[in-house]
């Protein structure tokens, strides 16, 4: 490391550091890990303990990923859960975005932008699990139940919240003399807001949209609720791996890492955005 | 091109007063240049030209049209902000043609404007380039760029040379007040700087807590300001202050030190107004030193030196005059002077200001 403060440490000091960054490491890694190796095992090994490593301890086989891929229902739900997240996600930035905007720049007459954006916050704090109920009979009263109209507009009240605060602090960070200088030369707002700041807040845009979009991925509680079969998602068939037979750790498995893995190539490509996005209102209240 | 007309203009932010009555009618064409301390409206007056800031009450016209109430793009108006204030994320074509795009300029048109706008600006070579791979000055031409391009009514430049470095700042100075004559775009210019303010304006308007306080030439607020405060704001160094008592025989004496024959049309005026103490202004650069001081009587103030600054081809002193008082002078000298010499100076009578104490307003 080309660090002088680290040159200059103690070699203890050093030890105790890696050993740290080992451990969290491992804390991150082993479910990983878990699941990767369980998804080569055959239904006998699975139960065999301490057979941990490949071709040594026992013999790998791909079974469990021919049966679970074979199964119309992991493709049926790896498709609501893209559909569902990419829904959610698109109608969240549509209605967020200009509401988070108008409290960033215009101050209202009988309400001040501050209170309703605390109003906005109070969504987040309050526990999912309270409106579960109401949310279940608004649901039936509509006929939405199990289909991913409801998904979406379901995880849309949970997630436009979210969008509208951070949004609105993203937006506060655009200049307003260059928004100013937009006016001058022409622009209606309507202009300065396609033109100028959305574009100007694009990396926040794209990390809002992540963070949006995995909150859907990984929802299981109100999923589980709602859903039953026609718009089951991902995280829904990983809990009905616990079926009348006992725990399917296979299927489990192999789930769990089709699960990880649109997330996880996605924050590559998000990746350079992610750590600017999530420092938002750091560096300028 | 257009005449700006602003009657009776007024600003207020809740119940704090901006701006009072402002004021003011310019020339086509003319260069006119706000000038005051931070806090005394001229940023609030340009902006409420713009159409970016209400009017709280008054009229602005421009060519002869009402447009309070109107948007910044029914008045035809440009602006250059003190950040430049470009578009980050737009290449310089883009920031330049970003107004004429707007109004649907046909895009042949666009391209050879902003061609022929990038030639006058020397900026041809930066076209492809975003904002912040450009140097401070090339922001700056891009930013004027972007008010010529549209052919605007009128300019309005708030502080756009604050933020480039000093030997930049008088070549941008010059070359705006070349492309402003060239034009003949009406403009208003903002600055806090009284020296960009001589330099550039056709009519300087001194402002100061929200009032204006003198609007005129260069060469009349400099030689005839109208108050004490536009005196000492204008010229650099500022403006000696002495508390002075009126003497029956046309004469001005501040301590034993400072006695000053007043032209005869002053004393007379000064004596019929019926006032005895005033304070009696001289710039530095008008103090002369004296180098035969026995022989002169007339307007002689004595003192010691008590610091001396050479600015190379002047030398700036300052001077105890007795009582704990201080007056700067600039001397056409280059070094060897030095602290503790005593010294005889003079002033020329017709460069002598008087103001009333009580109102602050000249004396004449």
């Amino acid at each position: 490391m080309d660090n002088l403060l680290w040159r200059n440490s103690k070699w203890a000091s050093k030890l105790v550091a890696m050993v740290i960054v080992c451990l969290a490491l491992c804390w991150v890694a082993i479910p990983f890990l878990w699941a990767i190796v369980n998804s080569i095992k055959s239904h006998s090994a699975i139960f065999r303990t301490g057979a941990f490593i490949p071709f040594l301890q026992f013999t790998p086989t791909l079974d469990p990923w021919k049966e679970v891929l074979g199964d119309p229902q992991t493709l049926n739900c790896l498709f609501s859960s893209t559909l569902v997240g990419v829904g959610t996600t698109v109608l969240v930035l549509l209605i967020g975005t200009p509401a988070a905007y108008s409290l960033a720049r215009f101050e209202f007459k009988r309400m001040k932008s501050k209170d309703i954006t605390l109003w906005f916050l109070t969504q987040r704090v309050l526990p999912p699990v309270v409106v579960l109920s109401p949310f279940y009979i608004l649901l039936a009263e509509l006929g939405l139940i199990d289909t991913w109209t409801g998904l979406i507009l379901l995880y849309s009240t949970f997630n436009l919240a979210f969008c509208v605060v951070i949004m609105r602090d993203i937006f506060r960070d655009v200049s307003k003399e260059v928004e100013e200088a937009a006016r001058m030369e022409g622009a209606s707002l309507w202009q300065i807001f396609w033109m100028i700041a959305l574009p100007l807040s694009l990396d926040g845009l794209i990390v809002t949209a992540f963070i949006v979009f995995a909150f859907c991925w990984n929802e299981a509680l109100f999923a589980s609720a709602v859903t039953s079969q026609h718009a089951a998602t991902m995280p829904t068939l990983i809990l009905a791996s616990r079926s009348t037979r006992g725990v399917d750790f296979n299927s489990a498995a192999v789930n769990t890492i089709l699960a990880i893995a649109p997330p996880v190539i996605l924050s590559f490509f998000v990746q350079r955005y992610l750590a600017r996005g999530l420092s938002f209102g750091a560096v300028k209240g | 091109m257009a005449i700006v007309e602003l009657s009776k203009v007024s600003k207020k932010y809740g119940d704090v007063l901006a701006l009072r009555d402002f004021n003011l009618t310019t020339g086509d064409g003319e260069f006119v240049v706000l000038v005051g301390p931070s806090g005394c409206g001229k940023t609030t007056t340009m902006r409420m030209i713009a159409g970016l800031e209400t009017v709280t009450e008054g009229e602005i016209k421009i060519g002869g049209k009402n447009v309070v109430g109107m948007i910044p793009r029914e008045r035809d108006v440009a602006m250059v902000f003190q950040n430049y204030a470009l578009f980050p994320h737009l290449n310089v074509f883009g920031n330049l043609s970003f107004g004429l795009r707007l109004r649907k300029v046909p895009k042949e048109q666009v391209a050879e404007k902003v061609r022929s706008v990038a030639k006058v600006l020397d900026i041809e070579h930066l076209l492809e380039r975003k904002p912040k791979e450009l140097s401070g000055g090339e922001r700056q031409r891009v930013a004027l760029g972007r008010a010529i391009v549209r052919e605007p009514k009128v300019f309005l430049m708030d502080e756009p040379l604050s933020n480039i470095d000093a030997k930049l700042r008088v070549e941008m100075r010059a070359e705006i007040i070349k492309l402003q004559r060239r034009l003949g775009v009406t403009t208003f210019y903002v600055t806090h700087d009284q020296v960009e303010a001589l330099s550039m304006g056709d009519r300087i308007v001194v402002m100061s807590k929200g009032l204006v306080q003198q609007v005129g030439t260069p060469k009349e607020l400099y030689n005839a300001p109208i108050n004490r405060y536009v005196a000492g704001f204008i010229g650099s160094p500022s403006m000696n202050f002495m508390k002075g008592h009126l003497n029956g025989d046309g004469t001005v004496s501040a301590g034993e030190n400072v006695r000053l024959v007043l032209p005869e049309i002053r004393a007379a005026a000064v004596a019929r107004s019926g006032i005895e103490e005033v304070w009696i202004g001289i710039r530095p650069e008008h103090l002369v030193i004296e180098r035969n001081p026995d022989s002169v009587t007339r307007n002689v103030i004595k003192g010691i030196v008590e610091v001396v600054e050479p600015q190379g081809g002047t030398t700036i002193l300052q001077i105890n005059i007795g009582q704990e008082k201080k007056i700067i002078a600039q001397i056409n000298e280059q070094w060897g002077r030095e602290a503790g010499e005593k010294l005889t100076l003079t002033v020329a009578s017709e460069l002598i200001h008087l103001f009333d104490p009580k109102t602050e307003q000249a004396c004449s």
